[in-house]
């Protein structure tokens, strides 16, 4: 080592003196590019709470918390992510699986602090420097995680699909089922949505792993239909679906259906026996619909002893005699009621309370009654000229053709009505020959139809005239003529629906065989004697119960239309179960008092 | 690169993807491989091995192996895939060829766990030091599991899942179940 080499560390000294080669500036801001993957942006207002990022973090580095001013609603869980920095990776997946697109990564990375608590926060809902900025990762266009569309239904529509009265839609095969089922991100925010809160995450992931004995105890945990609710559901899990906000919800309907499908009434019935203690007690339900057969089925399983009676000659009430064959086969429904009968429950059919058998002898007989008598009296029009002959109701020509009676309707027809009803008539009367047309005082998106059948319906040729009012009706040699106003949609103000008004001059004038009615259905309850008309009460046209379904009259409840303004099968089975639960709760706290 | 694939396919048993004009990829036998590099580095210019991986094909019970192999003078790229036997994942070295793949064999070695035999220094710690779990690039490696179990939760940290949150919908949100099922 020569003495250049001591020395020369030294020779650096002589530039202690002067500036620094190197700029600060880029060191202190230097961006990250235009795709860099930085501190998270939640866009609060977009994201439900899904928890799909929680849920595909492999760091668990996320959790999903409730934030002050983000609420609970229908379609949203109220929580939103958290991200613990000290774990995350930045790997993005978090953003990849967004089922709302409403969490990204801003390209800002540099943040330096010396309280470790700070790098766990709540994007979006904190401020932050980045929360604003449109750079960052976002999924690239075309690249999802989540499958968008849903597995296509094959059916039979239009010209084909009137020919007959074969079912409509064909169901799922196995592949397909699984297909769709792949698509569920199990968030679970459908359950709370759906009136009977069925297990709907778990049965898809059973549907997913092949398990479908587990999946078939499933829908019977919440749900004793499973095979009307998979054909004519309201579906409203799926209006809330995560999926829902970048593609196609998840078919959960036909899911439902593909389970059930898999289960002839007598695999259904040996999977689901069970043996229950008898506990002594009884209870008569009145109306075999979906409310009573729900908490018939329920009670059975609690030890009850239960008889329902029905003024029809089979049991399904609006589900067998409102829904035409194409979209509920008469076997599927008779299926339906053999699971439930073969659990235990005894079906008195064709016997009309009041009539037959009197309220009283009910009383009398059973520790509790249950009346499920639903809306099945068809609204009047209340104009003039509406009892010729040719005018008919929608349900009676519903209910006749269920009862194989055969129903003429000519070949120019009218069907007055928004609703499935109107539709179910509708529909029926083409598959009879007619030409159809409904007259609706609404707009279609007014319509309370699901939008499956108006879309169906219009596929096989059913005209839908829009805002226009009968007015009065005449007899033209035998046949009626309907003279209609055209109305004009009116304001209501803000939050109220617009309102119909007839338009001055613009009559219209219909020639048709048959007039068919479906503007809605009330309750008859001539069946209540007098002597109990002041225990039971009255909310204009529905009974008035307590939260389990308990009258004023304690050991009488009531469940199904007649309780709840739904209306639609899945709220008056979810009313079942509760009416059962009530049952049980009046009947378990009476036997402790004695 | 058309010229180059038809020269090969004389010589060798390959089939080709053709992904860019300036990137191809051939799929070769594993035997074939050391051949196959040799006669691109050594006789059409693919003279640079730019990046050697793994992908686990854990369904077909394989893994692939790309050699990703470069000609500076045309800029052309060529892949060449390889599948091999995922429970006993060996594989012949290259490290003769270039020097710089033994620490792609190493990385290799650790990360997925696959063998190549006479590599220098292929058994030593790459960066996982005193790793005693499967390899983690395996897919079979539960990154979550070893995750929650290695490091400890943040104290103060909770979590909701939406179903629970979402009860507060409906405030008869019935408790189930009404009989007793026998689900799992």
């Amino acid at each position: 080592m020569g003495l250049k080499d001591i020395i020369s560390p030294f020779y650096v000294w002589k530039r202690a003196l002067e500036k620094p080669f190197t700029h600060p500036s880029p060191l202190t801001t230097r961006p990250g590019s235009d795709r860099y993957r930085g501190f998270h942006q939640n866009d609060m207002h977009k994201c439900i709470g899904c928890g799909s990022c929680e849920t595909i973090c492999q760091n668990a580095a996320i959790d999903l918390v409730h934030v002050d001013g983000i609420e609970t609603t229908e379609a949203d869980s109220g929580l939103r992510p958290k991200i613990d920095y000290g774990r995350c990776c930045w790997c993005g997946l978090c953003v990849d699986i967004c089922t709302t697109a409403s969490l990204t990564m801003s390209n800002e990375y540099t943040w330096v602090d010396a309280d470790p608590e700070v790098y766990r926060f709540i994007p979006g809902a904190d401020e932050k420097s980045w929360n604003d900025t449109d750079k960052g990762y976002r999924r690239a266009e075309g690249y999802n995680l989540l499958e968008t569309e849903r597995v296509d239904m094959d059916m039979t529509l239009g010209d084909d699909g009137i020919k007959s009265f074969m079912e409509v839609i064909h169901g799922y095969t196995k592949e397909q089922a699984m297909a769709e089922a792949m698509r569920c991100v199990e968030c679970g925010v459908c359950v709370a949505t759906c009136p009977a809160h069925m297990d709907i995450p778990d049965y898809i992931k059973a549907i997913r792993e092949d398990r479908l004995e587990d999946a078939l105890e499933l829908l019977y945990r919440t749900n004793p239909m499973p095979a009307t609710c998979g054909r004519i559901c309201t579906h409203r899990c799926e209006t809330v679906c995560a999926l829902g906000h970048q593609g196609d919800p998840v078919a959960i309907r036909w899911l439902k259906r593909y389970i059930i499908d898999q289960f002839p009434a007598e695999k259904a019935i040996a999977q689901l026996e069970q043996e229950f203690e008898d506990n002594g007690l009884k209870v008569a339900i009145i109306g075999a619909g979906p409310a009573g057969l729900s908490a018939a089925y329920y009670l059975v399983r609690l030890g009850y002893n239960v008889t329902v009676y029905e003024s029809q000659n089979k049991a399904g009430g609006m589900i067998r005699y409102g829904v035409p064959y194409y979209r509920m086969p008469e076997d599927i429904m008779d299926d339906e009621v053999t699971v439930i009968e073969k659990m235990g429950v005894i079906l008195k059919t064709g016997i009309k309370i009041g009539r037959d058998l009197l309220f009283e002898k009910l009383m009398h007989d059973n520790n509790a009654v249950l009346m499920a008598t639903g809306f099945e009296s068809p609204y009047e029009l209340s104009i003039p000229g509406e009892h010729h002959s040719r005018v008919i109701s929608g349900i009676d020509m519903l209910d006749d053709i269920a009862n194989g009676k055969s129903v003429e309707v000519g070949n120019v027809v009218a069907v007055i009505g928004g609703g499935n009803v109107a539709f179910d008539a509708a529909r029926t009367a083409r598959r009879l020959g007619a030409d159809v047309c409904i007259y609706y005082r609404r707009r279609i998106e007014d319509m309370p139809a699901d939008s499956e059948e108006i879309h169906e319906a219009q596929a096989e040729g059913v005209k839908i005239i829009v805002q226009s009012i009968p007015v009065h009706i005449e007899d033209n040699n035998g046949s009626p003529r309907m003279i209609w106003n055209r109305a004009e949609m009116v304001d209501q103000g803000p939050g109220k629906r617009p309102k119909p008004v007839l338009i001055q001059g613009a009559s219209e004038t219909a020639d048709v065989d048959t007039i068919i009615t479906a503007i809605g259905q009330a309750s008859d309850y001539d069946y209540i004697p007098e002597s109990m008309s002041g225990r039971i009460h009255f909310n204009k046209t529905r009974v008035a119960t307590e939260r389990l379904g308990q009258t004023a009259e304690t050991k009488v409840f009531a469940a199904g239309d007649i309780v709840n303004s739904r209306g639609d099968a899945i709220s008056a089975i979810a009313d079942g179960y509760r009416a059962a639960k009530g049952i049980d709760a009046y009947l378990t706290t009476k036997k402790g008092e004695k | 690169m058309n010229s180059l694939i038809k020269r090969l396919k004389m010589q060798f048993d390959v089939e080709e993807q053709t992904q860019r004009s300036n990137l191809s990829f051939i799929n070769a036998t594993a035997l074939q491989l050391p051949a196959l590099l040799t006669h691109l580095r050594d006789y059409e210019k693919y003279t640079q091995l730019i990046f050697l991986t793994a992908v686990d094909r854990i369904e077909d019970n394989q893994f692939q192996l790309t050699y990703m192999l470069a000609d500076e003078s045309s800029q052309n790229n060529i892949g060449v895939r390889v599948r091999i036997d995922r429970e006993n994942a060996v594989m012949t070295s290259i490290a003769h060829l270039w020097h710089h793949a033994r620490t792609y064999q190493q990385e290799l070695r650790e990360m997925f766990g696959i063998d190549f035999p006479g590599s220098p220094g292929v058994n030593d710690n790459f960066i996982l030091e005193g790793w005693e779990e499967i390899p983690p690039m395996r897919r079979d490696f539960d990154t979550r599991e070893y995750s929650e179990k290695t490091y400890f939760p943040r104290p103060g940290r909770s979590t909701t899942h939406p179903r629970t949150a979402m009860k507060a919908v409906d405030p008869d949100y019935p408790e189930l179940p009404l009989m007793k099922g026998r689900v799992k």
